[in-house]
């Protein structure tokens, strides 16, 4: 989009008009970003939206008055304490604050980019700004530990819940392998029911309208386009989004995918 | 200067294309909403943003890619809020505009997100994919790009010492995910309307950025 609006403003008569190509993947490998206060109440506490916030703060500062759902980490802690941020490939956002927008928020956010994370921004203005704009403000202890859960996909069943249904599978339920002929030769779960994903268009007779369905694959891929077929037809469906190692005899490992 | 002049165009070209592209969208949409209403739900065919340049094509969907799953010869793709799944077969698909670093299996050199254009064939309602396109870079003439050092060194100046406008071309939920410093948001559909926005000094230095080669 940026080539297109360069072109429009050379139309325009504008002379001295470049384009940044690279963008905004490669200036996150190297720096952070911004956003406003305004911006982060609006476009991520307000919609809860999973992310990090970080207030830099020292914890007596901070124990007065801090934004909901900070974790203190004062500046010089942060580069020390990069174990304890989710692993860089799950691309966290994180925000940072200070009580001014000011260096030690950007040191924090250094620390962070330098570690490899990509989505790394300043929150303008810091603290000072928060309250200026009169936004909640709340007091005492600030969690310690970073908790970062990213949404999960629209289907996704969660790992515990599938857990439960692989030991007991309920009447009402069906757990609905999706790989093909050969993986399911090799081990299925308990109780599952093999249906090739690209096979299942044309068997549907062969999946029970009446029950709760749970698709797995190996991969979550597969099961998750299985999800989006059933749910079109107008199954109650669900996937389980995990990498599924299965034994010989049944027993399964699930992995974040 | 030769050279210049006929890259120059090219912005032109695109320019013009836009224009003539969205009056013919318009009118489509306009005799769609004519027609009697043979199928109520229909899915969308074609993401918005793909509709600053094209328009509902029969046989094709245009939209982000998801996903793909070679063991079951399927691709996942998304329409803004509507999810397709397609089959495909990989010895006939065609994948044009990819490097693929696996030439058996080019569909996974794809990013999910991808804008993309997948033709397709339907029968007995399930979509069965022939081509799958990815959306080329535009391409941008060596003298008007600007690099990551240079736009740092004007960024830790600030607009007024270094002398620049940066405007984030995003969309603005995007640019409220978090920006460069310093930066504007000026959406590429919103141009016409924010041109105000723009310096009064027409020599004055204007970077454009987005979410990367697009």
């Amino acid at each position: 989009m940026s080539p297109n609006s360069a072109g429009r403003a050379e139309k325009l008569g504008y002379t001295n008009v470049k384009v940044y190509h690279e963008g905004l993947p490669v200036w996150t490998k190297k720096n952070n970003t911004i956003l406003s206060t305004l911006f982060l109440k609006d476009a991520w506490i307000d919609k809860g939206i999973p992310h990090i916030l970080l207030d830099v703060r020292p914890g007596s500062v901070a124990e007065k008055g801090f934004i909901k759902g900070a974790v203190a980490m004062a500046t010089k802690d942060v580069a020390v304490n990069i174990a304890k941020f989710p692993p860089k490939d799950m691309k966290p956002p994180i925000m940072i604050y200070d009580q001014n927008g000011g260096d030690d928020a950007k040191a924090a956010a250094k620390a962070l980019v330098a570690a490899g994370y990509t989505a790394v921004n300043v929150v303008t203005g810091g603290f000072d700004a928060w309250t200026a704009a009169k936004y909640p403000v709340e007091s005492g202890k600030l969690a310690a530990n970073i908790v970062y859960v990213p949404k999960p996909r629209p289907g996704e069943i969660p790992f515990d819940e599938f857990k439960k249904i692989a030991a007991a599978t309920p009447a009402d339920t069906l757990i609905l392998d999706v790989r093909n002929t050969d993986e399911g030769n090799a081990g299925m779960i308990k109780g599952a029911k093999l249906v090739p994903d690209e096979e299942i268009l044309n068997r549907l007779a062969e999946i029970p309208k009446d029950k709760q369905i749970i698709a797995h694959c190996s991969t979550g891929t597969r099961a998750e386009m299985a999800y989006h077929k059933l749910k079109e037809k107008g199954y109650n469906v669900k996937f389980l989004n995990a990498k599924v190692d299965i034994a010989k005899d049944g027993s399964f490992k699930l992995e974040k995918p | 200067m030769q050279v210049r002049s006929i890259r120059t165009n090219a912005f032109a070209v695109l320019l013009v294309a836009g224009f003539i592209f969205l009056p013919i969208y318009q009118a489509a949409a306009q005799d769609k909403a004519a027609a009697p209403a043979t199928a109520p739900q229909a899915k969308p065919t074609i993401a918005k943003i793909c509709t600053n340049c094209h328009s509902a094509e029969p046989g094709n969907l245009r939209g982000y890619f998801e996903g793909v799953a070679y063991k079951s010869q399927s691709i996942q793709l998304k329409i803004d809020d509507v999810t397709e799944v397609l089959q495909f077969d990989k010895s006939t698909l065609k994948v044009l505009n990819v490097q693929a670093e696996n030439p058996d299996e080019p569909l996974r050199s794809i990013k999910k997100g991808k804008d993309v254009r997948i033709t397709y064939t339907e029968k007995d309602g399930k979509k069965f994919a022939t081509l799958v396109s990815a959306k080329p870079p535009i391409k941008v003439a060596p003298e008007k790009m600007i690099g990551t050092a240079d736009v740092e060194k004007l960024v830790a100046q600030g607009p007024e010492k270094g002398k620049y406008l940066l405007i984030d071309a995003r969309p603005a939920p995007r640019f409220m995910d978090g920006a460069i410093p310093t930066a504007i948001n000026i959406p590429f559909p919103a141009f016409e309307k924010m041109v105000d926005k723009l310096p009064k000094d027409k020599g004055a230095l204007i970077i454009y950025y987005c979410a990367g080669v697009t």
